[in-house]
């Protein structure tokens, strides 16, 4: 068993899943849609069967807290990520400005099979809104008001928009470019009750040009719409979208006939009366929900505190420029690398550490053994050259100098 | 354009003072000038460090005329992006190159890099950006600025790294016989890596947390994060490799190098030459 974890833990095996990765995450570039998502899982899959292995077999890993921590938060993160993708909602909405939020109306759903949100209970009502747009059409920051309601039930008014989402029982609610206008019509059928609702224009002003959509009253013809807006937009100069400031005239256009219709004005048509009521705004949300998150983010830092610390104890294990004061610039091709625990020290080094007397070699072994300080002697000696070469501003003092 | 905008100036002058500590720095390391008191005694070198700090107080202002021109931060464009790293490498560097003598010869590699930089922001115009609505957030500070100190150790490491392939000929040995042997330089240039992984590590979560509130996602695989997930598996597999084989110093200087690049190609193209990335990048 043991030896089964330990050929599971080999080196080469992490190399092998991180090449892999490497390669999966090149064909995903650009989230080509012909791309599987096995390119990436695989790997992953791979990469956490070895990083358990190692942790479980591995001192070098398990002996030394910091690393410990940093491989066991990436692991952490492979398992959160998974959850997470089982667990997410992913949609979108849009929202005509005093209307409720209601899951029914979510488009583009995509959930992960264990989604156990409580999407039924969110609710919001959607208020007035305001975009501001810089010269040359480019948008500025998003003003939503919402009405929410706190625990005791009252209503509070929240202003979101762009960076700031509207979260409500881990579903978080985000702005999007995509928002526009919709007229609210009343149609009253020659015979039956009379209905009003509401026909979303195109987002507005992306599509500025084709403001048009169509509807069919029950049982009747398609009746075409095409809205003429007003509002303050300004190529050339700073201004705000809202809806105080827009107004409108609906056009509307059966088989047979059209009509131009101001606001509050009603026609008359084939099958019944319609009314062009009111001239509202809609807000476009991307709702996301993913429960892991905030884990996800606590995980991930203490994983980097973890690999920090464990850096931070093996650089203070050697000066910066260790030998450099010393070491002869002769030496050259030196291998590096190859079982050394604190990793950038130097193994095989040196024929000039000898003559210097302060070997760097047998300060690595020092290190090499894990965590335990260096030995007085070695280490402190090559900080006294390095402080003397840096107080001696960078010119080079050798042992043999200072004596 | 129509006339000099007000950072030009800065940012030439801030140009000429980068081009001087170089052209000073390469002076320092050339055997023939090896005797001259002035290298010898390693008075250049503190030459080079002023013309580095002054290069950088110059971009600072460059920076500042801009800010104050156009009204927001060096986040956007490509001329403020190499503007912004021009001044974050300077600083970070002249840190390192007053803290650790030993690297200082290792500045006729790394200032020629950072001229890479400087003559690409000379080519392009300092048209004003607009600046996205989701640009407002606090978290982008932290995300910069840690992306910042990356590049930076980074490139002093590929700075060593130029030094152990250098070395390789007759020539680079003359040029870098004032410095640490190639053990030491490698020994060095990995502590720079290292450290470049834990600043990595946090620029990618900094940047997932402002992503998740900027989009909405704290990772899509868009083609910035892939490639800046790329850059840090190539950190990942570098160290691995490093740290469990015998690896030659020339090449370990040219993992590092390697490495590098992909950053450099994260930074400096898939921002501009990909329609999907970041949304509001461009």
């Amino acid at each position: 068993m043991l030896m089964t974890l330990q050929k599971l833990a080999s080196l080469k095996f992490t190399l092998v899943g991180m090449i892999l990765l490497a390669i999966g995450a090149s064909l995903s570039y650009g989230n080509p849609a012909g791309t599987p998502v096995w390119v990436l899982i695989v790997p992953m899959i791979i990469l956490a069967v070895n990083l358990s292995a190692a942790i479980l077999t591995n001192p070098r890993i398990n002996q030394q807290s910091g690393l410990l921590a940093f491989h066991i938060s990436l692991l952490a993160m492979v398992i959160l990520a998974a959850v997470g993708r089982l667990t997410h909602m992913d949609a979108h909405i849009e929202l005509v400005v005093g209307s409720t939020f209601s899951h029914q109306n979510l488009l583009e759903i995509k959930s992960g099979p264990l989604h156990g949100g409580d999407i039924e209970s969110v609710s919001f009502v959607q208020g007035p809104y305001s975009v501001q747009y810089s010269p040359g059409m480019q948008r500025g920051l998003t003003y939503s008001q919402v009405k929410i309601k706190d625990k005791q039930g009252e209503w509070q008014d929240k202003v979101v928009g762009d960076d700031r989402p509207l979260v409500i029982d881990g579903y978080r609610f985000y702005t999007t470019f995509n928002k526009g206008f919709a007229a609210v019509l009343t149609w009253a059928p020659d015979q039956g009750q009379a209905v009003t609702g509401t026909v979303n224009m195109p987002s507005y002003p992306l599509f500025e040009y084709k403001q048009d959509n169509h509807w069919t009253p029950p049982g009747d013809k398609e009746i075409k719409f095409w809205l003429q807006l007003k509002t303050e937009m300004d190529e050339k100069s700073a201004w705000v979208l809202e809806q105080s400031s827009s107004s409108g005239v609906l056009i509307v256009t059966t088989p047979t006939d059209r009509h131009e219709v101001p606001l509050g004005e009603s026609v008359r048509l084939d099958g019944g009366r319609l009314q062009f009521s009111e001239l509202r705004m809609w807000m476009g949300y991307r709702l996301f929900y993913d429960p892991t998150i905030q884990w996800m983010f606590f995980v991930s830092v203490a994983g980097v505190l973890g690999l920090g610390y464990y850096f931070w104890k093996k650089i203070n294990l050697h000066p910066w420029m260790e030998g450099a004061a010393a070491s002869t610039p002769k030496t050259q091709g030196g291998s590096s690398g190859a079982s050394d625990d604190n990793g950038l020290s130097a193994p095989s080094v040196v024929s000039n550490a000898v003559s210097e007397g302060a070997s760097s070699a047998s300060a690595d072994v020092s290190g090499v053994e894990g965590d335990t300080p260096a030995t007085a002697s070695p280490g402190s000696l090559s900080n006294q050259r390095l402080d003397s070469f840096a107080a001696n501003g960078g010119k080079k003092r050798t042992v043999g100098d200072q004596s | 354009m129509n006339g000099i905008v007000s950072e030009l100036p800065w940012l030439w002058a801030g140009l000429a003072a980068y081009f001087a500590a170089t052209i000073i720095a390469m002076w320092g390391v050339v055997p023939r000038f090896a005797g001259v008191p002035f290298v010898k005694t390693k008075q250049h070198e503190r030459v080079v460090m002023t013309f580095l700090v002054v290069g950088v107080l110059l971009l600072a202002l460059a920076i500042t005329a801009r800010w104050i021109r156009i009204g927001h931060g060096p986040w956007i464009s490509l001329f403020e992006l190499l503007v912004s790293q021009l001044w974050s490498l300077g600083i970070i560097f002249a840190l390192l190159y007053w803290r650790l003598p030993g690297l200082r010869p290792s500045a006729v590699i790394v200032l020629p890099v950072m001229w890479i930089l400087g003559s690409w922001v000379l080519t392009l115009e300092p048209t004003a950006s607009h600046f996205p609505a989701t640009y407002y957030n606090s978290w982008k500070w932290v995300h910069v600025g840690l992306g910042k100190v990356f590049l930076a150790l980074l490139l002093a490491g590929v700075g060593l790294a130029g030094v152990m392939i250098l070395r390789r000929t007759q020539r680079g040995q003359r040029w870098f016989s004032s410095m640490p042997s190639d053990v030491v330089v490698d020994h060095l240039a990995w502590r720079f890596m290292m450290l470049a992984l834990v600043f990595d590590s946090l620029m990618l979560i900094a940047g997932a947390v402002w992503a998740q509130d900027a989009w909405g996602r704290y990772w899509a695989w868009d083609s910035l994060e892939t490639s800046a997930f790329l850059t840090w598996l190539f950190l990942a597999i570098g160290l691995h490799v490093r740290l469990s084989y015998r690896v030659p110093a020339w090449a370990s200087g040219l993992i590092i190098i390697g490495i590098f690049a992909m950053a450099f190609a994260t930074y400096f193209g898939t921002p501009y030459i990909s329609p999907s990335a970041h949304k509001g990048m461009v």
